[in-house]
């Protein structure tokens, strides 16, 4: 039996869980959960086999189905295409979002009747998600993309009576809904030039299409990623999106859906590869985005706030992975080029975990001390030694130290990005902030840390432990997947060295191939991995010593002067939501404030007017009635005689 | 012995709207007339969808009776890939209005009866294939509208009636001029004067480009009134909001499609050449339309203006669609036409719901009602993201199908209808977050508020049901639609 | 034979004398009578017509004519005798209701 004629049912098991939950389960209370679980369960034991039997046999599989016909030339079709890159999606998507499932059951426990509303939510959530990773085309791919964006909507704004999750729910759909755009008219382009949206084709016909309407199509595509995955400039919705819950987070602001950029990014590899100049851009909004997202976490005040920033950081690492490994393609490193598309990958499939871990675990946290505000948690560490040996795990391997996972990838996009350098001098300078942001990476994370589960306890922590219910920990369904997780965070990068390594199987073009020992040795005899080693570890320490062991006090350097300024620019998030609000509310409001004056008083007066000039022309007209007989007879004179006269002269009467 | 299927749904209706009429004494006998006379439409609509084969061209079920042999009118009736989605529309439509107005106690009887006339015009101008008879069942249309928004009404109902009635009858008017030209003219090519439509149309190609583009013209601004299309579209907007409920669902469901419909069963078949020189202008009044519309509907304080000002902007796609002159383009703009209908039905539907609960629909007076109205809530959402064009709801693939036309036609001028796409999302996002989310409103009396009645969420719940079915399987309504575009194709293509 | 002229222009003359009486005067019997010179103006045509042309069709009308407008002239003076009765007054510039 061929597994992976079956791979269709992957999305289609969690969407009648979604069914099933959605018009049953208003009474069932904790039972959505469990059928949630079965059902996203059985997906991810069906994604897992499928998984399996992709990697171990590298095998391409590609059907399709023809969904609506328009016209002779604009077939849109409905399909599977499973590779490899499709197997490692699937398996994060699949495998993160059963956990969080579980997880979910005890976080959700206490809400009531809401429970219905989020298991259903969840369900239809992982069901389009799976059905993304699944898409054999661009516009099956944009279908469930948007269906994944109202997801996200529906979930932020969970707490909908709450006047912040409803703004963030709708900030998240309007400008996730601009990158959508510029997808579209990506998608516009390729059928246009290329009559096809089917990735297999569109590949293919690469080689013969116009260039400059093939690099506009990677560049709107790109857009919509931009959007998506929460990159500069259309990233301020993401920290916002917070506002839903943790879970929520974890699953879908972490570990899946803003993957769903990335992905496109992959799948769209080839596209980019045609134009420099639109690898060099997908580079370097990659590499500023991870900057700045960096600069802003360092003094984020919130538990979740601090993760949000280093998601989309994380994410800028993984376009600039793919951006320099499209670079490099264009200009023929082609070994190189499909190293660092391995990469971006790579970290994606470690980012997922460790991220996902830290949400789940900031989950407990928060559950632990009903607060969000790191100032006041501190001391939780003897109160919460699962949560906090899993978060210190997943804070190392986000950090970049070796052997953990995050290192591996995060050393070969940096490593890449050098490389690409050499192409290009724009990439030497996104390679330095990239060594930046890794400082900066190990720095607030640890500060995150230290925060919560070191140092003195705050009011938050006293609070809890003493008034508070919990004795214990997080219940057992919530800290099962934090210690899966963490293992997964820890050793996922251990997935260089099984078979023929990871790089063995993601890969573009041609698979770069070493044994355990040529890996190791690339790795550690280049000096750019000892100065990104030296950097996590000098954020560790500074960490360290300003949050833990007070030596540095954190206040003290932001009180004043410069670092003040500076401080608040970071704490106003550059003042981009200022300026999203200047655009849609100043501008967009405000013009169409002005357009309906003018419809109302120009378009509309011009109808009311003609009719008021034809009513003004009546009474004008009308006073010729006026109730005098002789009037009447002497127009009716007139008017006889005018006929006569006029027949008389036409020749009518002679 | 064939069924006369398209007379009888004509005859039912009519008979029913007297039927009703005559039940004045009693309001639930009216209402339950009502049901009956608007249900065995639809079920014939539905028997025809069954019986109507695909792949032939031309038209089906044909009825042709001469009527007044001296002046060449006839009784013709006949229905192609066009007008089978259009008609099951309308009877879906007019049922499930009757069903939504179970609580209309004032004039019962009269508010059915007129209904009922509606679907008979509505019905009689889809199926018509005469022009007079096209004629008279578009001036048909009118009166009930007419009565029904300036009894049942709001509280400037009069000045809108009035409005919606001059305006539209007048662009109606340069359409019959437009006819009259069209029959002296093709007569003097066919040697017998005729007003069926095959006749007309089979010489129509030989009419010089002169005539065909003043025609074009008359025709068009008849038509483009009634879409609405800018600048002729501000009746629209004053008729929406001050009509009942009902009035509003046929209204924009119904009446407006008619426009659409002349367009591409009148004035593109008849005169493809002078359709040629008009393109330019269609497709300028086309993004206008649809980018106007789009940001008018940000600054609405009132939910029934901002649907109807949605409407202008979907409509707008439409003509968009049409305007490309490609397989793609009308394809996806009939459908769109299609898709409009139900899923303005169910906006309409929504504002009157939110109008009889909360007692008014001035949204910043409103909020939080999803924790009140849940079930409401639900159908709101399922309406408004599908009318933002959401995939898996009927409205996606139109829209999208539409743009990647226009692109294929008209390259980057894309660029300014595609941003219709954000500031529709805005508006309904927006107008979502204000009157479901948020805390409770405090001014407005929640105390009493309850959820849908079962008259109100039947019919949502049909309407919803078909958008996302259609949404998912959009291939059940293309297939009707695809090949019977062939005549008009051919025609075109030719420029 | 008198020349038809003659008889023509005398008629006209009549016809337009009662036409201006018609139009210009104040009081409705007085319009009346005016109708009745132009009503004869007619019926002289009608006979001059007849006489001319020798066919005795125009008398027979003219004296119809004659009948009917005796009849008339009854039925409007029992108007303006209501009038009036109504009113007060004969004079055509008071009787304007019927206006805009």
């Amino acid at each position: 039996m061929d597994i992976l004629e079956y791979a269709w049912l992957i999305p289609v098991l969690p969407l009648l869980a979604f069914v099933f939950i959605a018009f049953l389960g208003k009474k069932l209370g904790d039972l959505n959960g469990y059928i949630a679980v079965g059902g996203v369960g059985a997906g991810m034991v069906l994604a897992l086999w499928t998984a399996y039997e992709l990697l171990t046999t590298g095998r391409i599989y590609s059907t399709s189905q023809t969904w609506v016909v328009l016209s002779n030339e604009y077939t849109l079709e409905m399909g599977v295409y499973l590779d490899n890159v499709a197997a490692m999606m699937l398996i994060v998507v699949s495998f993160i979002a059963f956990l969080v499932v579980v997880y979910s059951t005890a976080y959700i426990h206490d809400q009531g009747p809401r429970r219905h509303r989020y298991f259903t939510e969840i369900c239809l959530f992982v069901g389009v998600m799976l059905g993304l990773v699944l898409a054999n085309n661009f516009f099956q791919m944009f279908v469930f993309w948007e269906l994944v964006g109202v997801c996200s909507y529906l979930l932020i704004g969970f707490w909908y009576e709450r006047p912040a999750a409803a703004r963030a729910a709708k900030k998240a759909f309007l400008v996730t809904r601009v990158g959508d755009v510029m997808f579209m008219i990506g998608l516009f382009i390729l059928f246009t030039e290329l009559r096809t949206f089917n990735y297999v084709d569109v590949w293919a016909a690469l080689d013969t299409a116009d260039p400059t309407m093939m690099a506009f199509a990677a560049f709107f595509l790109f857009g919509g990623a931009i959007g998506k995955s929460a990159q500069f400039p259309l990233h301020d919705w993401l920290p916002d999106a917070m506002e839903g819950p943790t879970t929520v987070s974890a699953l879908i602001h972490a570990a899946t859906m803003v993957n769903a950029g990335v992905y496109l990014v992959a799948r769209s590899f080839p596209i980019i590869a045609t134009s420099a100049e639109v690898a060099l851009f997908v580079g370097a909004i990659g590499g500023i985005t991870a900057f700045i997202a960096a600069t802003m976490a360092l003094c984020a005040p919130k538990i979740k706030g601090v993760l949000a920033y280093s998601t989309v950081s994380q994410l800028g690492y993984m376009i600039l992975g793919l951006g320099a490994g499209a670079f490099l393609w264009h200009h023929g490193h082609h070994a190189a080029g499909s190293i660092a598309f391995g990469a971006g990958l790579f970290h994606l499939m470690n980012h997922a975990f460790f991220k996902g871990q830290l949400f789940l675990g900031a989950g407990a946290v928060i559950h632990y001390v009903h607060t969000e505000d790191l100032a006041k948690m501190g001391g939780l560490g003897k109160y919460m030694k699962v949560t906090m040996i899993t978060m210190l795990i997943s804070c190392i391997s986000i950090a970049g130290i070796p052997p953990l996972s995050g290192f591996w990838s995060k050393d070969e996009v940096l490593a890449m990005t050098f490389e690409a350098g050499d192409a290009g001098l724009t990439f030497m300078v996104l390679w330095v902030l990239g060594v930046l942001t890794a400082f900066m990476t190990a720095f607030y994370m640890f500060r995150m840390w230290f925060m919560v589960f070191g140092g003195k306890p705050n009011e938050g922590t006293v609070h809890a432990t003493e008034h508070g219910h919990h004795k214990h920990e997080a219940p057992i369904a919530m800290l099962i997947p934090l210690v899966i997780l963490a293992s997964l965070a820890f050793a996922s990068g251990f997935s260089l060295f099984i078979g023929d390594g990871f790089f063995g199987a993601i890969y573009y073009g041609d698979a770069h191939v070493l044994t355990i020992g040529e890996k190791l040795e690339e790795v550690f005899t280049s000096p750019l991995t000892y100065i990104s080693i030296v950097a996590a570890v000098a954020g560790i320490l500074l960490a360290y010593f300003s949050f833990y062991k007070s030596k540095i006090s954190a206040e003290k350097v932001v009180s004043k002067g410069f670092p003040k300024a500076m401080h608040q620019l970071l704490l106003d998030r550059y003042k981009f939501p200022q300026a999203y609000d200047k655009i849609g509310y100043v501008g967009v409001y405000g013009f169409s404030l002005l357009l309906d004056k003018f419809d109302r008083y120009v378009i509309d007066g011009i109808v009311n007017g003609i009719a008021a000039f034809l009513m003004a022309m009546g009474g004008v007209t009308r006073k010729l009635q006026n109730g005098f007989v002789q009037s009447y007879a002497t127009l009716l004179v007139i008017g006889v005689s005018v006929i006569v006269i006029l027949l008389y002269v036409v020749g009518v009467l002679r | 012995m064939e069924i006369p299927i398209l007379s009888l749904m004509l005859l039912v209706s009519l008979v029913g709207a007297v039927v009703t009429f005559a039940l004045g004494k009693n309001p639930k006998m009216a209402k339950i007339s009502a049901l009956v006379f608007s249900a065995i439409p639809m079920l014939l609509s539905l028997f025809m969808l069954t019986q109507y084969v695909q792949t032939a061209g031309g038209y089906q079920f044909r009825e042709s009776f001469t009527w007044i042999d001296s002046l060449g009118i006839s009784y013709i009736l006949g229905v192609d890939g066009i007008s089978v989605p259009m008609v099951f529309l309308s009877t879906l439509l007019v049922f499930l209005a009757v069903i939504f107005s179970w609580d209309v106690d004032h004039r019962t009887n009269q508010f059915m009866a007129l209904l009922l006339v509606l679907e008979l015009g509505v019905l009689g101008v889809f199926m018509a294939l005469d022009y007079f008879l096209f004629y008279i069942f578009w001036e048909v249309v009118l009166i009930p509208m007419y009565f029904l928004i300036s009894v049942w009404g709001g509280p400037r109902r009069s000045y809108s009636a009035i409005k919606f009635f001059i305006y539209t009858h007048i662009a109606s008017l340069a359409m019959l001029l437009g006819i009259f030209a069209l029959y002296f003219e093709a007569a003097s090519f066919n040697g017998f004067y005729s007003f069926g439509m095959e006749d007309i149309n089979s010489v129509s190609p030989l009419f010089g480009l002169t005539f065909q583009i003043v025609v074009f013209g008359a025709l068009f601004f008849g038509f483009a009134v009634k879409m609405p299309t800018f600048p002729f579209h501000t009746w629209l907007p004053d008729a929406h909001v001050e009509a009942p409920t009902a009035g509003s669902v046929l209204l924009a469901g119904l009446l407006l499609k008619m426009g659409a419909y002349g367009i591409i069963r009148v004035a593109l078949p008849a005169l493809p050449d002078g359709a040629g020189e008009w393109q330019i202008v269609m497709v300028i009044l086309a993004i206008l339309s649809i980018v106007y519309g789009a940001i008018m509907c940000i600054a609405q304080k009132d939910l029934k203006k901002m649907v109807a000002y949605s409407s202008i902007s979907h409509m707008g796609l439409v003509l968009l669609g049409f305007a490309t002159f490609t397989e793609i383009g009308i394809a996806a703009g009939v459908f769109q036409m299609f898709a409009h209908g139900l899923i303005t039905a169910v906006l309409f539907m929504m504002c009157g719901v939110i109008q009889h609960k909360a007692g008014t629909r001035n949204i910043p007076r409103l909020g939080g009602l999803a924790a009140k109205m849940p079930i409401a809530a639900v159908f709101m959402m399922i309406g408004f993201m599908a009318s933002l064009g959401l995939p898996g709801m009927v409205g996606f693939v139109a829209e999208f199908s539409i743009m990647t036309a226009t692109f294929d036609a008209f390259g980057w001028l894309l660029l300014i209808p595609v941003t219709s796409i954000a500031f529709t999302a805005a508006y309904y996002i927006w107008a979502m977050q204000r009157t479901l989310f948020g805390p409770l409103t405090k001014e407005v009396d929640t105390e009493h508020l309850h959820d849908v009645y079962w008259f109100e969420a039947l019919p949502l719940a049909v309407l919803c049901g078909l958008i996302v079915l259609f949404g998912m399987f959009p291939a059940m309504v293309m297939d009707y639609i695809r090949p019977a575009l062939g005549t008009v194709l051919g025609l075109l293509g030719g420029i | 034979m008198i020349p038809l002229e003659f008889v023509l222009i005398i008629t006209s003359v009549l016809f337009v004398i009662g036409a201006a009486g018609v139009l210009l005067k104040k009081n409705a019997i007085q319009i009346l009578m005016c109708i009745e010179i132009m009503l004869n103006a007619a019926i002289i045509n009608l006979v001059a017509f007849s006489t001319y042309f020798g066919d005795g069709t125009g008398q027979g009308f003219a004296l119809f004519a004659i009948g009917i407008a005796a009849a008339e002239v009854t039925i409007a003076l029992a108007i303006l005798l209501n009038l009036n009765k109504l009113r007060k007054t004969v004079d055509v510039d008071d009787i304007n209701l019927l206006r805009w």
